[in-house]
């Protein structure tokens, strides 16, 4: 199964859905629905080495958790986190490593702000070929 | 997986129905959403009936779980709910159900202008107004505050903004709580909600926010009318925004600090995004203290976005604010949670109140309605969407007895937003509401077909629901005119 995400209605939110054939798979289209949701996120060349390990027992909490980092880094900071590599994710781990790159908020095209990713239908499900991973955004 | 709510919804009269607390386990008390024939359509056709039945769930809920006509799907509460529980009988506070943009809210300011004063200069208006009012994703506003001067905005709301120069002292007697909230703690702030917020207030942000120019086109209870300064064919401004960055990230570390509080006392939950803790232990005192320090941050950013609207008609009208009569109507909340008394079964008792997308609606008499309208009820503000109106109510009696002091807080959304997009295909929104005489400017680039005249329910029906039900009564329909949206 090729790595992939889609988003989907969510009333007055927004919905991500991303399949993969394995769990550490996930993350990279997780990321990158993240950034959809808020736009088109132009970054300049400047970047800097990035990296995130949190641990728990909750493999689909860890995935929020991870994308709320980013939407710190991005809110914060105007950075956007680019070449995805996954070291580890299981149920008690994530390790996730990129370059975090400065926003360039001329060349970008900004959809709508992302207040969090919330806990609602928060999941990771297993399906026929690798796993399903739902989260919600609030607008 | 449908989408749809396949529950039950028995009806009690013309605008209530009730989920029985039977419908699922752990339910405590009923289920009671307001609508009348027409809007209980659109509402079964999202989930956000079950979540009322979930809050249902939450310890020392009192009463019944209620919704607003605007109810649709939110997450963990639904948007239009309303919960009191009760902090003495182990009650909780759950920061879902205020929302990440606590105390978002909404701001009514009345002018001594005409329509025929502001419709020949309309565009340039909203022009000057995206100009001046910082809006859009992530932006940062033209006022900035260092950290001393942050905390003291947190602690004293609006006053710290006003005696900082941007308002007027009568701004306050006319906001909810005179725009602060006595028992915030800046220090259950965290730096990193300090940092997210620092550079924001003064900022109205994106989404459903807006600022809107608008003209009084009918009045129908006119004594109430005179009361807030309304008369037909008068320009208004509506102001709706909230907590911005830093409410957003209070609301998350709350969230992530009680992940594993139900469990430490006893509590289950239908949905992890209602995670609670009771209003007495220490997590929830916590919880109280930061969301009141963001409450404070969103009245003050409504009064120095108040400001720099006053300043662009000042420019325009070229005189100043005071000579063009621009008061402030009245400012609520309708993200929040509040400690207020209500008679509960002959007892007077101090709940928690939560509004998660709803509107403090008390009644003439009631202390903490201001002396100049306390002999009518407080002004209850519903923003309808930017192509037909919004509408002026005034909170009646049976909202103290039915609602905890609680009315609806907008038409609620009807389409989800990719529908809206969708239905927007080859269109120019920001053409047909000129045609339909609002000039509308927005900073995102789905931001008018998002928010859409159809992608909501029609205010007009809302309001007659709650009308209809006594909750609150209809005073003046506003119709949109000029509008700026993030």
């Amino acid at each position: 199964m090729t790595p992939h995400y889609e988003l989907f209605d969510h009333t007055a939110d927004l919905g991500v859905r991303v399949r993969a054939a394995a769990l550490a798979e996930l993350v990279p289209p997780a990321t990158e629905a993240l950034y959809a949701a808020i736009g088109e996120v132009v970054t300049t060349d400047a970047a800097r080495p990035w990296t995130l390990e949190l641990r728990g027992d909750d493999p689909a909490v860890l995935l929020r958790d991870y994308l709320a980092e980013l939407l710190h880094a991005f809110d914060c900071g105007q950075q956007r986190l680019t070449d995805v590599h996954v070291m580890e994710f299981t149920p008690q781990r994530i390790r996730v490593s990129g370059k975090m790159r400065a926003v360039d908020p001329a060349a970008s095209d900004f959809a709508r702000e992302i207040k969090a990713v919330t806990y609602h239908e928060l999941a990771i499900r297993p399906i026929a070929g690798g796993y399903e991973a739902t989260y919600i955004v609030d607008i | 997986m449908s989408d749809n709510y396949t529950g039950p919804l028995e009806r009690i009269d013309a605008c209530r129905w009730r989920i029985p607390k039977g419908y699922k386990a752990g339910m405590r008390v009923d289920g009671i959403i307001y609508a009348d024939e027409r809007l209980i359509h659109s509402i079964r056709e999202d989930k956000s009936p079950e979540q009322v039945a979930n809050v249902a769930c939450l310890p020392g809920i009192v009463g019944q779980s209620l919704a607003m006509p605007d109810i649709h799907w939110g997450y963990g509460f639904c948007i239009g709910g309303v919960a009191a529980t009760d902090p003495a009988a182990g009650g909780v506070i759950s920061p879902g159900g205020v929302g990440y943009d606590i105390n978002c809210g909404v701001r009514l300011i009345r002018t001594d202008l005409t329509r025929a004063e502001v419709q020949p200069r309309i565009e340039p208006i909203v022009n000057r107004m995206f100009d001046t009012v910082p809006c859009g994703v992530g932006r940062g506003g033209r006022v900035k505050f260092d950290r001393g001067e942050l905390r003291r905005l947190m602690r004293d709301g609006s006053r710290f903004v006003v005696e900082s120069g941007f308002g007027w002292d009568q701004d306050l007697e006319v906001t909810e709580a005179h725009g602060c909230l006595p028992d915030a703690d800046p220090d259950c702030v965290s730096s990193r909600a300090i940092e997210r917020g620092a550079d924001q207030c003064g900022t109205l942000g994106s989404g459903n926010h807006f600022m809107e120019v608008q003209v009084v086109e009918e009045i129908v209870d006119p004594q109430s009318a005179a009361a807030f300064g309304l008369t037909i064919g008068q320009i208004t401004l509506m102001i709706h925004s909230g907590s911005r960055g830093l409410g957003y990230q209070v609301c998350e570390d709350a969230i992530h600090e009680l992940r594993n509080v139900p469990e430490k006392y006893g509590i289950e939950l239908p949905d992890r995004q209602l995670v609670c803790a009771p209003v007495q232990s220490k997590e929830g005192q916590r919880y109280m203290g930061a969301m009141q320090a963001a409450a404070n941050f969103a009245w003050a950013n409504r009064q120095i976005m108040t400001h720099l609207a006053r300043e662009v008609f000042s420019e325009i009208f070229r005189r100043p604010p005071e000579l063009l009569g621009m008061r402030v109507v009245y400012d609520v909340a309708h993200n929040i949670a509040k400690l207020e008394e209500y008679e509960v079964a002959g007892e007077v008792k101090t709940l928690c109140i939560h509004r998660k997308g709803a509107t403090r609606a008390f009644p003439a008499g009631h202390p903490e309605v201001p002396l100049a309208y306390r002999q009518v009820g407080q002004p209850v503000l519903v923003p309808g969407d930017m192509g037909r109106s919004s509408w002026v109510l005034v909170g009646q009696p049976a909202a103290m007895e039915q609602t905890f002091g609680s009315c609806c807080h907008g038409a609620g959304r009807l389409m989800s937003r990719g529908a809206a997009i969708r239905a927007a295909k080859g269109r120019s929104i920001e053409k047909e509401l000129l045609a339909g005489g609002v000039v509308a400017r927005a900073r995102g680039r789905t931001g008018l077909a998002e928010e859409q005249p159809a992608a909501y329910k029609d205010v007009n029906q809302v309001a007659e629901a709650v009308d209809a039900a006594g909750i609150s009564r209809k005073v003046a329909r506003l119709r949109p005119i000029g509008v700026i949206k993030g």
